[in-house]
């Protein structure tokens, strides 16, 4: 499912963490300058670990702490891996700063390319709410436009709408139900069958671009982004099948550009899918 | 297996209208990205810049690789019948999981004598 690089990505990934020379981030610690950097500095808030975490355990789980801080640990080192491939794109193309744009590449590269759309829905929308607190335009794309239409058709949004950013943190499934326009779907989406004229906004990039889709989706696809909205921000494959219809602002835009093959291509299973 | 949870749960994590739901400290987030980039590049070791935007794909994408690793972890926590998730559910899932072979090292540091001879 992790579509291209599975076994592959992770070896390189293992070699790219040797390399960079910390193997774990409390080596990493050790080795580099010990006085300079702070534990406060190396690794996430305890406190934030922990209540992601909890968010996606049942109430009655309990965890210890050595689990809390071994996951406090990889979270760093999963920035620093994610960083160490970015960072060597950038200096292959002899960039000087790692953008978005390159952070995204490198987990697709890594095998997290489940992250990357959710992700690119979520800097999508931090774009756009840049430009409108500020009044200036975050993105160079000038993408900001277009994002919403699709949202307020659905009566779900409301909510969301009013603490922009939020939706996305969201991984239930119960939560992929109602945003498909909610009792339509059941509650677990069969993810093994693709519905082959699901409008995907993660889909529709190949036929648009014909470019690297994970990375460049985001990258000014309106239509793609439309269907983002209103389909729902990340639909496990043919979750979302019937609902097509139910936003039409977000399917017609991108209608007809998805193939059936660009859908095989980049099926993969949702990335909370699993129990 | 996972019940749905109440759709507050998307809510919490601090959202405000200014700087957006951002559950996890940006700045910390660049400091780690700065180190890890300066280590590897060759020339200017550190002199690599971050866009503002980085950190916000990261604070995001740790959060989903956090639940992602929470929830193989109970995987394995419930594997063992147990309630409580132990360093060495973890462990578990980041060896079960091709996706984080990059984190071996970390989950094994410091149990790599005991547990390794033990029960592997």
């Amino acid at each position: 499912m992790e579509s291209g690089y599975p076994a592959g990505g992770a070896t390189n990934g293992a070699g790219a963490a040797a390399a960079d020379g910390n193997g774990g981030a409390q080596a990493a610690a050790g080795a580099a300058a010990p006085a300079t950097i702070r534990e406060q500095d190396r690794l996430m808030p305890i406190a934030n670990v922990i209540r992601i975490m909890r968010r996606v355990l049942p109430v009655h789980a309990k965890i210890s702490d050595d689990a809390k801080e071994t996951i406090q640990e990889c979270v760093s080192e999963y920035i620093s891996f994610i960083t160490g491939e970015a960072n060597e794109r950038c200096q292959r193309e002899q960039r000087k700063t790692i953008t978005a744009e390159d952070v995204l590449w490198a987990m697709s590269r890594l095998g997290f390319d489940d992250y990357v759309e959710p992700l690119s829905v979520y800097l999508h929308r931090y774009r756009e709410f840049e430009g409108e607190s500020r009044g200036v335009v975050g993105a160079p794309r000038g993408d900001h436009h277009h994002g919403h239409v699709g949202m307020m058709t659905s009566p779900m949004h409301k909510s969301s709408r009013a603490q922009p950013g939020s939706m996305v943190t969201h991984h239930d499934m119960q939560m992929h139900a109602a945003m498909y326009g909610g009792g339509a779907v059941p509650p677990l989406p069969q993810q093994q069958h693709p519905h082959p004229h699901h409008h995907h906004g993660f889909l529709m990039a190949p036929a648009h671009h014909g470019g690297y889709a994970p990375y460049e989706m985001y990258g000014g696809d309106q239509h793609g982004m439309a269907a983002y909205y209103g389909a729902g921000m990340y639909a496990p494959g043919g979750g979302g099948g019937g609902n097509n219809g139910a936003d039409g602002s977000g399917s017609s835009g991108s209608g007809g550009t998805g193939t059936p093959q660009t859908v095989v291509n980049f099926e993969h299973q949702h990335p909370f899918g699993y129990k | 297996m996972r019940q749905a949870r109440p759709y507050s749960a998307m809510f919490a994590g601090g959202v405000s209208a200014r700087t957006g739901p951002h559950s996890l400290p940006l700045a910390r987030i660049k400091k780690i990205m700065k180190r890890s980039a300066g280590e590897n590049s060759g020339d200017g070791g550190g002199a690599r810049m971050i866009s503002g935007e980085a950190p916000v794909v990261f604070s995001k994408a740790c959060e989903l690789f956090i639940a992602e690793l929470t929830r193989r972890a109970w995987a394995a926590t419930l594997e063992g019948k147990r309630r409580t998730v132990h360093k060495e559910d973890v462990a578990d899932a980041v060896q079960n999981t091709d996706l984080f072979d990059f984190l071996v090292d970390v989950v094994m540091a410091g149990d790599a004598a005991g547990r390794d001879d033990d029960n592997r």
